[in-house]
C-alpha cells in the first residue's frame, strides 16, 4: 500500500473546478468531467505530481464511479480526497460501497502522515467536535470529504503533473443515468461553496429589492451573497443561494450576515467560517450569540454606509 | 373514571405541539393585530382532522376520548386562543343535534362539520338574555309548512362565517323560557338571516363574535330538534359537555403564558443576573405552574367524567372551567409582571395572552353561574336542595 | 411499483445531545424525531403515490428498537407498512456498514425505487445513498428537486449552479431528494390512528444472511475524541451607536483582520 494522496478532480469545459486545486497540492488527481484530459496538467502547478483521467465527456459524475474504483484499487492510497460537494460526494459514496471504505466527513481538518489519517469534524450542529481514524485493520484508503475553503489553492506553482488514462472500465449501472436533458439558467449563479467572502440576507431583508444594499456590499468586499432561507423560500433570492441545514454549507473567511436571526437550521451552514459579523435590529436574536462581532441596527441605514467606508479605504 | 394519560395521548400533544408551534404560533399576533378570522388555520385544521375529534366515526370524525379532545384544546391555546376557538366552538354548535338530532338530521349536518366543511354557531345567548338563559325572546311561530323565527341574538362566536347555527326560539311565549323554548338547525344562507355587526372586543380578536338578526326567517319543519319545549335543558346539556372543553383552553393559555415567561426570564439580566434567578420571579414562576398543573389534571379529570357519563357531571365540568379560567387569567397577569414594561408592549405576546384569558372567565356560563351551579350540585348531595 | 423510503431516527435539532463514554451518540438523551431531510423522500414517495404512479409505499430505518417511533411517524404520514433492522451488533455503526445493511435490506424489498433523503441530520455524512447504489449494483439518481416516473424509467430534476438538468435511468434505481421537492404534510390524526394498525416488521442481521463479522464489526471508523468545541472569545457588540459610526467601526474590525 502506497502513502500516495488522491484527490477527485471535477473539469467542466475543460477547467479544473476551485475544489480540485484546494486539494491538489502534494497529492495525485483523479480528473473527470467535460475537457478533464485536456485540462489535467493544469493541476501540476497546483500541487498535484500526477493526474490520472477517468473520462472526459459531459456526464454525471457518478459515471466515472467504476473507473476511479479501479485507478483506486490499481493504485492503493492511503487517502482520497473528495470535495464535499453532491458531485465528490456521490463518487465517494460510490468508492465507500464499491470497495467498502472507510469514510470521513466532511472534515474541517485532516493529519495524513505516512498512512496513518486523523481527521476532525464538527458533529451534532456543531456542538461537538470529533476525531476519527479508521479502525485497526479496516480497508484502505480512507476516503476524506473536505470542505470548500479548508485547503487553499497553491498560487504561481510550477510543477508538473504525470497525466495518464485510467484503465478503460465498464461503468456498470452507474453509466445507466443519463442527463436527458439540460437547462442552463440565463445568468451564472456564484458558488457558494467556493467563495471566501460571503453576504448573506435574511428574513430581515424583506425583499427582492431589499437584497440590492446586500450585492453592493459584497461587490465593495469581493464576495458572493447568499440568504438564509426565510429569504429563499420567499422567492427573494434563487435557491441556490440559501445557507443551512438544507442548503449550502460554506467555510468563508468572513461572513456577514444582515437580518438572519440565527436559527440553527441556519447555523449549520455557516458554523465552520472563519469570521462571522451579524447584523441585525433585535438585540437578543440567537445569531448574537455566536457572531464574532454583532451590530445592532438598521441593515438598510447601516449596510450602505459600510459598503461607502469600504469603498473608500479600498479606493486610498 | 380515571384520566390516567396513555402514550397515544402523549404522541397525540406532541403532533398537535408542532403544528401549533410551527404554524399556528407565528400568526398569533397578527391575527390578534388584524381582527380577522384565520380563514387558513382553519382550513389547516380541517385537513389535520382537528375539527372532527369529537364527531363520531360514522360521520367522519375521529371520535377521540373526552382526554384528548381536552389536549387538542389545550395545545392549541397554547399558541394562539382565537384558533383554539374553532373546534371548541364546532363542537358546541353540533352539540344539539348530537343530543337530540334524527337519523336525517346527523347525516345531513354531522358529516359536513366533522370535516370542517361547514362552521357550526351555537345561537342561544340575547342582548337581554345572558346568563338569564330563560328570559330569552326570539320566538319561531309554528305555521303549516315551516317554522317563521324573529328576533336577534348577540354575542354568538361564528355567528358571521358559519353556514349553519343553532338556533333557541319560544315555540310557546306563555310557558316562559324553561319550558316553552325549542332548538332549531337553522342555515345561515336562508333569508331574513343576517349577522350585522361584529363586536370589538379586548381578546380573542379573530375570532367573530357576531349579532344575529332573523327577521321572518322561514324554516322548514324538519329543522326542529327534538320536540317543542325541549329547547331549555338541550341548551343546558350542551353546555355542560362544552364546558370542559373551555377549561382546556384556560389551561393552554396558561401553559402559552408560563413558557413565555420563563423564557424571557432566562435571558434578560437585570443587575448582572439572570432575571429567572431571582427568587422573587421564581416564587411567581412555581405558582403559576403549579396551580396550572392544577387546573390541568382537574380539567382531564373533568374529562374523564364526560366519557364515564357521571351522573353529577356539571360538578365536575362547572369546577374544571372555574378552576382553569381563574387560573388562566392570575397567570397570565403574573406572566406580564415577569416581563415588566416588556409584558405591557405587543412585542411580547403576554399581554394579548392576558387579554385572551379573561374571556374563559365570562362565556359559557361566568364563573359566577359556575359557582351557583357547583352549589347546587352540593346541596343535591347532602340532600339540601330545594325541591323545584 | 413499490417505493421503499428509507429513513434514520436522529436527535431533534434543538435537543441538547452528547456523545457516550465510548464516543457514540446517545440516542437515548434527547428527543428523537424522523431526519427532517427523510420528510422530503417521505412527502415526495406519498405524492407518487397519490398521482397513482406507485402502488405501495414501505419505509425502512436501521437504529435500536426505539426507531420504531420514526417509522410509525412516517406510517401517519401516508404509506402502507414499515421494516426496522435492528440488532445489538449495529450499535455505532457508520455509514458504511450502514449502507451494507439498508442495500441487504433493499435487496429483500426488491422496490423499483429505493429513496433516500440527501444527509442525515446528525453526522451530515450523504454518503448512504451512492453506497447502496454501489452495493446493489444500480443507477444512482441524486440530489433531486423534483423525481417522476414513467415507462420503466425513473428521472429526477437536479438544480446545478446554472439551472437544472433532467437526470434519468433505466429502473430499478437508488435515488435521494432535496428539500425542494415541497414542504412535507403533517401527520394527520386519522393518519396517525391509522398508522397504529399499518404492518411494521422488525429484522435483525441474520433475517438479511449477514453477520457482525462481515461488517467489521458495525463500523470501520473509529472516533477516538469527543470534545466541546474551542471556546470562542465572546461576542463583541457594536449598539446604541449612529449607522455612521457603525459602519466605521465594522470597517476598523474588518481591517484589523486583514479581510479589507
Amino acid at each position: 500500500m502506497s502513502s500516495d494522496v488522491f484527490f477527485l478532480a471535477e473539469f467542466d469545459g475543460g477547467q479544473a473546478a476551485r475544489s480540485a486545486l484546494e486539494l491538489a497540492a502534494g497529492a495525485a488527481g483523479l480528473a473527470y468531467g467535460s475537457g478533464a484530459r485536456e485540462g489535467a496538467s493544469a493541476l501540476g502547478p497546483a500541487g498535484a505530481g500526477r493526474a490520472v483521467v477517468l473520462g472526459d465527456e459531459a456526464a454525471p459524475a457518478i459515471t466515472f464511479a467504476a473507473s476511479a474504483a479501479a485507478a483506486v484499487k490499481e493504485a492503493t492510497p492511503s487517502v482520497v480526497l473528495a470535495p464535499a460537494t453532491p458531485n465528490g460526494r456521490d463518487l465517494a459514496a460510490a468508492l465507500v460501497g464499491l470497495l467498502e471504505l472507510p469514510a470521513f466527513g466532511p472534515v474541517r481538518a485532516v493529519r495524513i502522515e505516512g498512512s496513518a489519517v486523523r481527521t476532525e469534524q464538527a458533529t451534532l450542529q456543531g456542538t461537538v467536535i470529533t476525531v476519527s481514524q479508521p479502525s485497526d485493520g479496516a480497508p484502505r484508503p480512507a476516503v476524506v470529504l473536505v470542505l470548500a475553503n479548508t485547503f487553499t489553492p497553491v498560487e504561481g506553482g510550477t510543477g508538473k503533473a504525470e497525466v495518464v488514462d485510467a484503465p478503460a472500465t465498464d461503468p456498470g449501472a452507474f453509466g445507466q443515468a443519463k442527463v436527458a436533458e439540460s437547462h442552463p439558467a440565463e445568468a451564472a449563479v456564484t458558488n457558494l461553496e467556493e467563495a471566501t467572502i460571503i453576504v448573506a440576507g435574511g428574513r430581515g431583508v424583506g425583499s427582492e429589492a431589499g437584497f440590492g444594499p446586500l450585492q453592493d456590499l459584497a461587490a465593495a468586499l469581493g464576495g458572493a451573497v447568499g440568504a438564509s432561507r426565510a429569504a429563499a423560500d420567499a422567492g427573494w433570492v434563487p435557491y441556490q443561494l440559501q445557507i443551512g441545514q438544507t442548503g449550502k454549507v460554506v467555510k468563508p473567511a468572513l461572513y456577514l450576515s444582515a437580518g438572519i436571526s440565527g436559527a440553527i437550521q441556519h447555523r449549520v451552514g455557516m458554523q465552520s467560517a472563519e469570521h462571522v459579523v451579524a447584523i441585525n435590529k433585535d438585540p437578543d436574536a440567537p445569531i448574537g450569540e455566536f457572531a464574532d462581532l454583532f451590530v445592532v441596527g438598521d441593515l438598510f441605514a447601516i449596510v450602505p454606509k459600510l459598503t461607502d467606508e469600504i469603498k473608500r479605504r479600498k479606493g486610498k | 373514571m380515571t384520566h390516567r394519560l396513555t402514550p397515544e395521548h402523549d404522541e397525540l400533544r406532541a403532533v398537535v405541539r408542532e403544528l401549533a408551534d410551527e404554524r399556528i404560533a407565528p400568526r398569533a399576533a397578527e391575527i390578534d393585530t388584524s381582527a380577522e378570522f384565520p380563514w387558513d388555520l382553519k382550513e389547516l385544521l380541517a385537513k389535520q382532522d382537528l375539527l372532527g375529534t369529537s364527531f363520531e366515526e360514522r360521520y367522519g370524525g375521529t371520535a377521540l376520548d373526552a382526554v384528548g379532545q381536552a389536549i387538542v384544546i389545550e395545545e392549541l391555546a397554547r399558541a394562539d386562543a382565537t384558533t383554539s376557538l374553532i373546534p371548541i366552538v364546532q363542537k358546541l354548535g353540533a352539540l344539539p343535534i348530537v343530543l337530540a338530532g334524527s337519523d336525517e338530521q346527523k347525516d345531513r349536518y354531522l358529516p359536513r362539520l366533522a370535516s370542517g366543511e361547514w362552521l357550526i354557531a351555537f345561537g342561544l345567548t340575547e342582548a337581554a338574555a345572558g346568563s338569564d338563559v330563560a328570559s330569552n325572546r326570539m320566538r319561531a311561530r309554528r305555521e303549516v309548512d315551516c317554522y317563521v323565527l324573529n328576533g336577534s341574538k348577540r354575542f354568538i362566536t361564528h355567528g358571521s362565517v358559519a353556514k349553519v347555527v343553532t338556533i333557541f326560539a319560544l315555540t310557546d311565549p306563555a310557558a316562559g323560557g324553561r319550558k316553552g323554548m325549542s332548538a332549531f338547525i337553522v342555515e345561515t344562507d336562508t333569508p331574513g338571516f343576517a349577522a350585522p355587526r361584529l363586536e370589538h372586543k379586548m381578546g380573542i380578536r379573530g375570532s367573530p363574535t357576531a349579532e344575529l338578526t332573523l327577521d321572518d326567517v322561514r324554516v322548514p319543519i324538519d329543522s326542529l330538534l327534538g320536540s317543542e319545549g325541549d329547547g331549555f335543558k338541550l341548551a343546558m346539556d350542551s353546555l355542560d359537555r362544552s364546558r370542559v372543553s373551555i377549561a382546556a383552553q384556560a389551561v393552554g393559555i396558561a401553559q402559552g403564558a408560563i413558557d413565555a415567561a420563563v423564557s424571557y426570564a432566562a435571558d434578560r439580566r437585570q443587575f448582572g443576573e439572570r432575571v429567572v434567578d431571582f427568587q422573587g420571579i421564581q416564587f411567581m414562576l412555581a405558582d403559576m405552574a403549579s396551580q396550572t398543573e392544577a387546573a390541568r389534571q382537574l380539567t382531564y379529570a373533568a374529562a374523564a367524567q364526560v366519557d364515564g357519563r357521571a351522573s353529577d357531571l356539571p360538578y365536575w365540568t362547572s369546577s374544571a372551567k372555574l378552576v382553569a379560567g381563574d387560573t388562566a387569567m392570575r397567570v397570565t397577569t403574573d406572566a406580564v409582571q415577569v416581563l415588566g414594561g416588556y409584558g405591557y408592549i405587543t412585542d411580547y405576546p403576554v399581554e394579548r395572552m392576558m387579554r385572551d384569558a379573561k374571556i374563559t372567565q365570562l362565556y359559557e356560563g361566568t364563573q359566577q353561574i359556575q359557582r351557583l351551579i357547583i352549589a347546587r350540585q352540593l346541596l343535591q348531595r347532602s340532600g339540601a336542595a330545594e325541591s323545584g | 411499483m413499490k417505493i421503499v423510503v428509507c429513513v434514520k431516527q436522529v436527535p431533534a435539532t434543538t435537543a441538547e445531545k452528547r456523545y457516550t463514554a465510548d464516543f457514540r451518540l446517545d440516542r437515548t438523551a434527547a428527543e428523537s424525531v424522523i431526519n427532517p431531510l427523510d420528510e422530503y423522500a417521505i412527502e415526495q414517495a406519498l405524492r407518487l403515490q397519490e398521482s397513482g404512479a406507485v402502488d405501495t409505499v414501505a419505509y425502512l430505518s436501521m437504529g435500536p428498537e426505539q426507531a420504531g417511533e420514526a417509522l410509525r411517524r412516517g406510517l401517519a404520514m401516508g404509506g402502507d407498512e414499515a421494516y426496522l433492522v435492528t440488532d445489538d451488533a449495529l450499535a455505532g455503526a457508520d455509514e458504511w456498514a450502514t449502507a451494507r445493511v439498508l442495500a441487504a435490506a433493499l435487496d429483500k424489498l426488491a422496490p423499483e425505487v429505493a429513496l433516500m433523503g440527501m444527509a442525515s441530520d446528525d453526522a451530515r455524512g450523504s454518503l448512504v445513498p451512492g453506497a447502496v447504489a454501489a452495493m446493489r449494483g444500480l443507477p444512482l439518481l441524486s440530489y433531486g428537486s423534483e423525481l417522476s416516473l414513467h415507462d420503466g424509467t425513473a428521472r429526477i430534476r437536479r438544480l446545478t449552479a446554472t439551472g437544472f438538468d433532467l437526470i434519468e435511468a433505466p429502473l430499478p434505481v437508488v435515488a435521494s431528494v432535496t428539500d425542494q421537492v415541497g414542504e412535507p404534510r403533517y401527520a394527520s390524526l386519522k393518519g396517525i390512528m391509522a398508522a397504529r394498525r399499518k404492518p411494521l416488521e422488525t429484522w435483525g442481521l441474520s433475517d438479511l444472511g449477514l453477520s457482525a463479522d462481515a461488517l467489521h464489526g458495525a463500523a470501520v471508523t473509529r472516533v477516538v475524541e469527543a470534545r466541546a468545541p474551542e471556546a470562542k472569545p465572546p461576542t463583541e457588540r457594536i449598539e446604541n451607536v449612529s449607522a455612521d459610526e457603525a459602519a466605521v467601526k465594522v470597517a476598523d474590525w474588518l481591517a484589523a483582520r486583514k479581510l479589507i
